[in-house]
């Protein structure tokens, strides 16, 4: 690694710990607004305000000066072989000038090649030509951002028979390369291990604990014989017990609740939230619970619609 | 072949292909089974496991499209808006990292699908659908527009030659009445397919929330004009030489329009 990314391994190691915020959505602007609600920050999609010359624009500039803001991105697509886009990373550049945020974050996935966008976190293969070409292009956003990104942890539903290298010690590895931050999901950690045959608690002991910037749960629902991200629910026993592990070993981070589909009033969605609390004390034990179960055949993963505009008239 | 010589490249546009094409691209020929590609776990096939992919990628997309054009699936029905949707997503599938454009062609796609293209007999339905989703995609487009937008408050009194039109102000003739059609889904109503009539409406923004208004054949023209550059009087000018209106009739049914406009926002100060 060249001394830029030794510099961003500070940055990453000295960003503060913001304590318990919330995904910023439009069906909550009006509360916010009105209201100020205690919530310690906010975490905003920088798709739905980058191209914004409307309300959602109007209230993030609103937002950004009352609460910290984390900007958390689905659309850099680090793992696609097709070329960067520039345009996009043009306006992230702008739209951070703007708002400030304490990191900007991203997903280990990819999106689409040949210009098409599929809209899902696509999983990589990990092995160790993937690995170069991410970690190539993780230098190249940095450096044109000028700071360090932070990579989240995608829930997956496949693995592929290439990969040889396993998604903690991929994760680990691009740190070491660019000196780029995680964001370790809970959630995603406990849905990619019951779908894919791995331990979630080994999975979390394996990480480079002092690179964990940021944390999120979710709510997930269990379909038998694999588990989809929803994040339309409460958080899952069994991924509080997780979050109670990673609290420990990481010494605590930034943690944020997700919750993008079925939305409630931002009371119930905050006090979800504060659940946490009691979670970051308690002592954990790994014996996972029985889960209900969906007979829902039109359960759908990482949920967009809160990424179209609400039209308001 | 083994999976191990797939290049990243390969093994990406192959699924891509498989979500978005149902198969994979013509062009990147992976002579594989998903087998070959996709590991099994104790609980599901290869397939199984791509199968997740494939079904959330049609079912997320159909429901961004179903929030993007909520009137225009009332006016199809569930089952008939599922199936352009589908074919649309499959024809036009996202070039662009935001899904505020994931519709930008979905009327294009209406008109270039009519299912009476070739016929001379034209049916009428076709023409309000794709009129419905032309105004809905511009809608979401005038939501988010770049504008300085300035407090909307003028007085009824204010001269005409100090009146301008709104930063964000956007006129719609159709064949339909469309805008009124919109007007009476989003709230809640259940209206019947309309019979075709000309319709006039004006879209504004105010403290970044839409106003739609519908409007006379004589008021869209008059604005019209306005939108050209036109000040106050030059737009009744306008009006009067390509109506062939009595001057006076304008004039004396213009304290009505101004009054009208004003209240609806569709005119700011024009400071100098």
């Amino acid at each position: 690694m060249n001394k830029t990314g030794d510099n961003y391994i500070n940055i990453i190691k000295s960003l503060p710990d913001p304590g318990l915020g919330l995904g910023l959505r439009s069906k909550h602007f009006n509360h916010i607004l009105e209201l100020n609600p205690a919530v310690d920050w906010l975490e905003v999609i920088s798709e739905n305000f980058m191209d914004s010359g409307g309300r959602p624009r109007y209230v993030l500039r609103q937002i950004a000066e009352r609460y910290p803001v984390v900007m958390h991105g689905v659309s850099l697509s680090i793992g696609s072989t097709d070329p960067l886009n520039k345009e996009y990373l043009t306006k992230l550049k702008r739209l951070a000038g703007e708002v400030k945020p304490l990191w900007i974050s991203d997903h280990l996935c990819w999106t689409g090649v040949n210009s098409l966008n599929t809209h899902d976190l696509l999983p990589v293969v990990l092995n160790d030509e993937s690995l170069k070409h991410i970690c190539t292009r993780i230098n190249q956003v940095q450096d044109f951002l000028a700071r360090p990104v932070v990579f989240e942890n995608p829930s997956t539903y496949l693995t592929f028979k290439q990969s040889t290298i396993n998604e903690w010690d991929f994760l680990r590895y691009m740190t070491e390369e660019t000196g780029c931050g995680l964001l370790l999901d809970v959630n995603n950690v406990y849905v990619s291990g019951f779908n894919n045959d791995f331990d979630p608690v080994h999975y979390i002991r394996q990480l480079p604990h002092d690179r964990i910037v940021q944390m999120h749960i979710a709510g997930h629902q269990h379909c038998g014989t694999h588990i989809i991200d929803t994040h339309d629910r409460q958080v899952a026993h069994d991924v509080w017990k997780l979050f109670t592990l990673a609290w420990q070993l990481t010494g605590g981070v930034a943690t944020l609740l997700e919750w993008d589909g079925n939305i409630p009033e931002f009371d119930v969605y905050h006090a979800e939230l504060l659940k946490a609390k009691q979670y970051m004390s308690s002592i954990g034990s790994f014996v996972f619970d029985a889960e209900e179960l969906a007979a829902d055949s039109e359960v759908v993963s990482n949920p967009v619609n809160f990424l179209v505009n609400n039209v308001n008239w | 072949m083994s999976s191990n010589n797939f290049s990243l490249t390969q093994l990406q546009n192959w699924m891509q292909g498989m979500l978005v094409h149902h198969a994979p691209m013509q062009d990147i020929v992976l002579p594989a089974a998903v087998e070959d590609i996709v590991n099994p776990s104790q609980r599901l096939s290869a397939v199984h496991h791509l199968d997740i992919y494939r079904h959330s990628y049609i079912a997320r997309l159909r429901s961004c499209m179903q929030s993007q054009f909520n009137a225009l699936a009332y006016a199809l029905g569930p089952e008939l808006f599922e199936l352009f949707a589908d074919q649309y997503l499959d024809t036009y599938p996202s070039e662009s990292y935001t899904l505020n454009t994931l519709g930008e062609k979905f009327a294009q796609f209406l008109q270039e699908t009519r299912p009476d293209a070739g016929r001379e007999q034209k049916e009428n339905w076709p023409d309000f659908m794709i009129e419905l989703a032309g105004f809905e995609y511009a809608l979401s487009i005038i939501f988010d527009e770049h504008a300085d937008e300035q407090p909307a408050v003028i007085l009824h009194d204010t001269p005409d030659e100090m009146l301008k039109l709104a930063p964000v102000f956007h006129l719609f003739h159709h064949q339909y009445p469309i805008c009124s059609y919109y007007l009476e889904v989003i709230q809640g109503r259940e209206p019947e397919l309309p019979f075709p009539e000309q319709s006039y409406c004006a879209v504004t923004r105010h403290n970044y929330k839409l106003g739609l208004f519908t409007i006379r054949e004589a008021q869209y023209h008059f604005l019209k004009n306005m939108q050209r550059g036109d000040s106050v009087e030059a737009a009744k000018d306008n009006l009067v030489k390509a109506f062939e209106f009595k001057r006076a009739d304008l004039d004396k049914i213009w304290p009505e329009w101004k009054k009208g406009f004003i209240d609806a926002g569709f005119f700011v100060f024009d400071e100098p």
